[in-house]
C-alpha cells in the first residue's frame, strides 16, 4: 500500500498522451480534406488562395465530364468483377480443396500485390499494346492481322488492374471461407443434403456477405485506382477520374478548383462504398466469422485437383512471373521486340538508369523516405492501435474513424489536398521530403493500422492487465509485455510500410518537386518521356533495391540481436 | 535441495466495498454492492456468469472504473465517487490470477515470476531467491528455466498463482482460476489453493461459479444475482440455510415445497406448512418472517427413503418411485408425493426398484424456510 499517497487522480499519463497522438492523427488525416473540400468550392480565379469566391459551380460544371465519370465505372465495374472472380476461384481452391501444394501456393499468392499495378502496367504495356506488343507481334508472325489483344483498352486497363487486385480479393475472401465453421455443412450433409446441395443451400449464403464485402471493397479501391490507368490509357487519351484530375493539375494553366470537384465526388462515392462494406462487416447475420479458428474441411475432388493446379499456376505466371520476365526481356535490348536477336541486346539501359543524377537521388531519397515512414509510422500506428483497441479511453472509436479515414480517398485525391494545406504551412516543408513523409504516414495509417490491430488483437487483454497487477506502470508494461508481445505484428508492419512508400505513386506524383525526387514518379515520367526499354530497366532496379535494402536490414537486425550492445 | 526460508509474513489487508454500482454503457453489470472483507480472510463472489461478480473483482483490482461507490483497501480508498478517487492497479497493493492465465509467453517461468519483484527494484540474488521458494510452494521448482509457452495448463495455473504471491501482496483476487481446467486436477488446484491460503495467510477474494470450489476455499461466501448479493454466509450457512429460491437453488441441488401455515400445529418454534396435495410439512423458521403462504427448501441429500415405515412422528409420508438414475457416488431417485415429484439422492447400497412403493423422510431441521 506503500504509493496509495501519491497519485490519487485519475491518471493523467496515457490520457495526455493518447489526447496529443489522436489529435495529432486527426490533423494529419482532416487538415488536408478541409482544404480540398475548400479549393473545390472555389469559383474565383483558379489560381487564387485563399479563393477569392465560393460557390458550387464547380460542381455543377461537372457533367462537362460526364464520358470521364462513365470511364471511371466502366473500367471499376469490369476491374471488379474480374477481380473477385479470381478471387473467389483461388480462395475456393485454396481454402477448401486438396490440391496439391496448398501451403506453398497459399504463400505465392502475395506475390501479385508486391508487383504493384504499375509494374504489371508497364509490362502488359510491353505485351498487348495494339502495334508494338509481344503478343501482337507474335500474332501477326503467325499470319494474324491487327492486332490480337489490346490493353489500352478500358476492358485491357481493367485487366491489368484485376490481375493484382486479384491477391487482394483473395486475402477477403479465402479469410471467410476459412473462418467458416465446418460443422455447419457436415450437419446438412447429415441430415441428408446431397454436395451439390449443401453448396448451393448452405455454403453460398454463408460466404455471400463477405464476398460482397470484399467486392464493395475492391470496386472502391478500383475507383481510386491511378497508376494502370495512367500508363495505358494516357497516351490514348483515355482518362478515369484520377488521371483525369492529374491532368487537370498538372497541365497548364493547372485546373485546381474543377480537379478538387471531381477528387471531393469521388471521395463521398468511395466513403458510402467504405461505409456499406463496413456495415457488412460488422452486422451479425455474418456469422461465420466467430472467433474459432477451425481446420477447414478439405473437399476431396479427385482428379480436378490437378487442374485447379494448374488454374493457381497459370494465375501467379500471368500475373507475376510473365510481367518481371517481361520487364527483363525488355530492358536488356535496345529496342524491345519479341523475337531475340544478338546485335539487339544491351546493357546499355541498366548503365544509363544508374548513371542518371535524377535517377541516383530519387532511388536514394525514395529508400531514405520509405525507413523513415516505416520507422515513425510503426510507432505511430502501434500506439493509435493500443489506444484505438486496448486503452479503452473515450473517443477512441472516433479516433479509429478518422484513422481509417484515408481507406476511402484516393491517394491522388488526398495529396491534392496536402498541397494546398501544406502550401500555407507556417514551416515551409512545401516541395520537400518532409512533405512526402507527412503525406505517406497520412495516407499509409490504415494500412499499418490493420496490420498491427490483427496482431493486437490476439494478444489477451489480461496479458497486459496481469503486468499491472504486479504493480507495473504504464511505461514498464509496454516495454516489458505489450511491445515484445506485439513485435511480429511490428515489424510485419515495418515491411510493408517500407515496401509500400518506397514505391508509392499516387501521393508522390503530386507532392514530388525538383528539390524532391522519388523513384516511383521518376519512373512515370521515363515511360511519358524516355524510352520503354530504359523504364523497364528502371523499374526492376527499384525492385531490386527494395529487396537489396531489406536483405541488408534484416542482416544489421539480426546481428544486432545476436550480439546486443553492453 | 533445502527448501529457502520464507519472507517476512505479508501485510495483508481488510476491503470494504460499499454501495458498488458498475454500468458499461447502459447496462448496469453492479447495483449496489456492500461487504467487507477481513484481513486474512477468504472470501468467495458465487454466482451464475452474468451475476457480476467478476465485475465486482475488477473493480477492486482497479481494472473496471465504477460508476458510485466506495472500496477501501486497508481503510485507505481506492475509489470513490465524492470525493473522485481512482488509485490505478498498480498503485492497490494488490495481485490477481486471471481465468485465462495470462502468463507472458515471451518470457521463461522464472522471469514470469520475478516480474513483480523486478517492478520493485529487488536485488537480483533476493528476486532468485524468492522465485526459488514461490515456485517450490506451487511444486514447480525445477521448472524456472522453461519457456511459459511450453506448459500444460495446470502448470501455468501454478505459474499465475506464484506470480501472484511471490511479492507478498496486501491482497490476492482470483478470477474464476480454475475454470479452464478438467475436473481431476481441478479438486487436485482447489486443495493447493487453500492449503497456500492458509500458509501465506493473504487476504483473497475469489470469484467461481463453481459451488463445490466455493465451499471448499472459503471462509465466507457471497452469493451474487443479477448484479446484487443474494445472500452472506459461512459455507455452511450457505448450504444449510439458503436465504431464498435462488440461493436454495444455486447451491446445490434444492426439493422447493410450498404451503398454506397451519399455525394451530406449531410447537417448539417449529413452521408447519400443509401442501395443496393436504402434506403436513414440519420446518425451520431460523427466526424469518413469515406470512400465510410460505415455502420450504430441503436438500436432496436430505431426503430418506425407507421401506418400512420408520418411527418418526412427523415428516414421514408414502411416495412412489418413479425413475431411479445411478450417478456413482450416489443414487438419484424420482418420486411421486402428494401429487408432484421430488428429487432424493441416496448412498445406500440397497436399492429400490422403479415403481416400488416407499416412505419418504426428513428431519425437519432440513426443511428451511425460505423468504420469497
Amino acid at each position: 500500500m506503500h504509493d496509495l499517497g501519491r497519485a490519487r487522480r485519475f491518471l493523467p499519463g496515457p490520457r495526455l498522451v493518447s489526447v496529443l497522438v489522436g489529435g495529432a492523427a486527426a490533423i494529419l488525416v482532416l487538415y488536408p480534406v478541409v482544404f480540398l473540400v475548400q479549393a473545390s468550392l472555389s469559383t474565383g480565379d483558379p489560381q487564387a488562395r485563399p479563393p477569392e469566391a465560393y460557390g458550387l459551380d464547380n460542381f455543377t460544371d461537372l457533367p462537362r465530364y460526364g464520358h470521364i465519370f462513365a470511364n471511371t465505372v466502366i473500367v471499376a465495374v469490369a476491374a471488379t468483377a474480374m477481380a473477385v472472380a479470381l478471387g473467389f476461384t483461388m480462395g475456393w481452391i485454396l481454402s477448401r480443396t486438396n490440391v496439391p501444394g496448398r501451403g506453398a501456393l497459399e504463400q505465392l499468392m502475395a506475390l501479385p500485390y508486391y508487383v504493384t499495378p504499375l509494374m504489371g502496367a508497364l509490362a502488359w504495356s510491353l505485351l498487348g499494346s495494339p502495334s508494338g506488343g509481344f503478343v501482337n507481334q507474335l500474332w501477326r508472325a503467325v499470319g494474324g492481322h491487327g492486332h490480337l489483344i489490346d490493353v489500352t483498352t478500358p476492358y485491357g486497363i481493367a485487366w491489368v488492374m484485376a490481375l493484382f487486385e486479384g491477391s487482394v480479393a483473395f486475402v477477403m475472401i479465402g479469410a471467410v471461407m476459412k473462418s467458416m465453421d465446418p460443422s455447419l455443412e457436415e450437419a446438412s450433409q447429415v441430415l441428408g443434403a446431397g454436395r451439390l446441395r449443401t453448396m448451393l443451400r448452405i455454403t453460398l449464403p454463408l460466404v455471400l456477405p463477405g464476398v460482397l464485402g470484399a467486392a464493395i471493397f475492391v470496386f472502391a479501391e478500383m475507383l481510386g485506382s491511378f497508376s494502370a490507368a495512367l500508363v495505358l490509357g494516357l497516351p490514348s487519351r483515355f482518362y478515369v477520374v484520377t488521371t483525369a484530375m492529374y491532368q487537370l493539375v498538372s497541365q497548364y494553366p493547372p485546373q485546381f478548383p474543377r480537379a478538387a470537384a471531381m477528387g471531393v465526388s469521388l471521395f463521398a462515392v468511395m466513403f458510402a462504398m467504405v461505409y456499406v462494406y463496413r456495415r457488412i462487416v460488422r452486422s451479425g447475420s455474418y456469422a461465420t466469422i466467430t472467433g474459432k479458428a477451425f481446420r477447414p474441411r478439405a473437399m476431396d475432388v479427385g482428379g480436378l485437383r490437378w487442374s485447379l493446379l494448374a488454374v493457381s499456376v497459370v494465375y501467379l505466371a500471368i500475373a507475376v512471373v510473365l510481367p518481371v520476365l517481361t520487364l527483363l526481356y525488355a530492358s536488356v535490348q535496345r529496342l524491345a521486340i519479341v523475337f531475340p536477336r544478338a546485335d539487339n541486346f544491351t546493357l546499355a539501359n541498366y548503365r544509363t538508369a544508374l548513371s542518371l543524377d535524377a535517377v541516383r537521388t530519387a532511388l536514394w531519397d525514395s529508400l531514405w523516405l520509405g525507413l523513415a515512414t516505416a520507422s515513425i509510422g510503426v510507432l505511430l500506428m502501434g500506439f493509435l492501435a493500443w489506444m484505438i483497441y486496448r486503452s479503452r479511453l473515450p473517443g477512441a472509436g472516433a479516433i479509429e474513424y478518422v484513422v481509417m479515414f484515408p481507406q476511402a480517398v484516393p491517394r491522388l485525391v488526398f495529396a491534392f489536398g496536402m498541397l494546398w494545406a501544406w502550401l500555407i504551412f507556417p514551416i515551409p516543408i512545401y516541395g520537400t521530403l518532409w512533405l512526402l513523409l507527412i503525406a505517406y504516414l497520412t495516407v499509409f495509417l490504415p494500412l499499418g493500422l490493420r496490420t498491427i490491430a490483427g496482431v493486437m488483437l490476439q494478444i489477451d487483454r489480461s496479458l497486459e492487465e496481469s503486468a499491472q497487477m504486479c504493480g507495473a506502470s504504464w511505461g514498464y508494461r509496454m516495454r516489458t509485455v505489450t511491445m515484445p508481445l506485439l513485435r511480429p505484428g511490428l515489424i510485419a508492419a515495418w515491411l510493408l510500410l517500407f515496401i509500400a512508400s518506397v514505391r508509392e505513386l499516387g501521393a508522390s506524383i503530386l507532392l514530388t518537386g525538383p528539390k524532391a525526387k522519388v523513384i516511383t514518379p521518376t519512373i512515370v515520367e521515363s515511360w511519358f518521356s524516355t524510352s520503354t526499354e530504359l523504364t523497364a530497366a528502371m523499374a526492376l532496379l527499384q525492385t531490386l533495391a527494395v529487396a537489396v535494402a531489406l536483405a541488408l536490414l534484416f542482416t544489421v537486425a539480426r546481428r544486432a540481436a545476436q550480439h546486443p550492445g553492453e | 535441495m533445502s527448501a529457502p526460508s520464507p519472507p517476512a509474513p505479508a501485510r495483508t489487508a481488510s476491503i470494504e466495498v460499499r454501495d458498488l454500482v458498475v454500468r458499461y454503457g447502459q447496462v448496469v453489470a453492479v447495483r449496489g454492492v456492500t461487504f467487507q472483507v477481513a484481513a486474512g480472510e477468504h472470501v468467495t463472489l458465487l454466482g451464475p456468469s452474468g451475476c457480476g461478480k467478476t465485475t465486482t473483482l475488477r473493480a477492486i483490482a482497479g481494472l473496471e472504473q465504477p460508476a458510485s461507490g466506495e472500496i477501501r483497501i486497508d481503510g485507505t480508498p481506492v475509489f470513490s465517487s465524492s470525493p473522485r478517487i481512482q488509485v490505478p492497479p498498480e498503485r492497490r497493493g494488490l495481485s490477481m490470477v486471471f481465468q485465462s492465465y495470462a502468463i507472458w509467453p515471451h518470457m521463461t517461468v522464472f522471469d514470469n515470476v520475478a516480474y513483480g519483484l523486478r517492478v520493485r527494484k529487488m536485488a537480483e540474488p533476493a528476486i532468485a531467491e524468492r522465485v526459488r521458494w514461490a515456485l517450490d510452494l506451487v511444486q514447480l521448482g525445477s521448472l524456472g528455466a522453461r519457456s511459459a509457452s511450453k506448459l500444460s495448463g495446470g502448470q501455468q495455473q501454478r505459474v499465475a498463482l506464484a506470480r501472484a504471491f511471490v511479492f507478498q501482496p496486501a491482497v490476492l483476487l482470483f478470477d474464476e482460476p480454475l475454470s479452464n481446467l478438467d475436473a481431476k486436477l481441478r479438486a487436485e488446484m482447489r486443495l493447493e489453493i487453500k492449503e497456500l491460503q492458509r500458509r501465506l495467510g493473504i487476504t483473497s477474494v475469489y470469484v467461481t461459479h463453481d459451488l463445490e470450489e466455493a465451499l471448499a476455499i472459503s471462509d465466507r461466501i457471497i452469493v451474487m444475482r443479477d448484479g446484487v448479493i443474494e445472500q452472506i454466509g459461512t459455507p455452511s450457512q450457505i448450504y444449510d440455510l439458503p436465504r431464498n429460491t435462488f440461493v436454495a437453488d444455486f447451491v446445490g441441488s434444492a426439493n422447493l415445497i410450498r404451503g398454506r401455515r397451519r399455525p394451530d400445529l406449531e410447537t417448539d418454534g417449529r413452521i408447519v406448512l400443509e401442501t395443496p396435495g393436504g402434506a403436513i410439512v414440519h420446518g425451520t423458521g431460523h427466526g424469518r418472517r413469515v406470512g400465510d403462504d410460505a415455502l420450504f427448501s430441503v436438500r436432496t441429500v436430505h431426503l430418506r427413503l425407507a421401506r418400512e415405515r420408520p418411527a418418526a412422528a412427523v415428516n414421514v409420508w408414502p411416495a412412489t418411485v418413479r425413475r431411479r438414475v445411478f450417478q456413482g457416488d450416489f443414487t438419484q431417485y424420482h418420486v411421486e408425493w402428494d401429487g408432484r415429484p421430488l428429487v432424493a439422492r441416496q448412498v445406500t447400497t440397497d436399492p429400490v426398484d422403479e415403481g416400488d412403493a416407499v416412505y419418504l423422510i426428513v428431519d425437519p431441521r432440513h426443511c428451511v424456510l425460505l423468504e420469497d
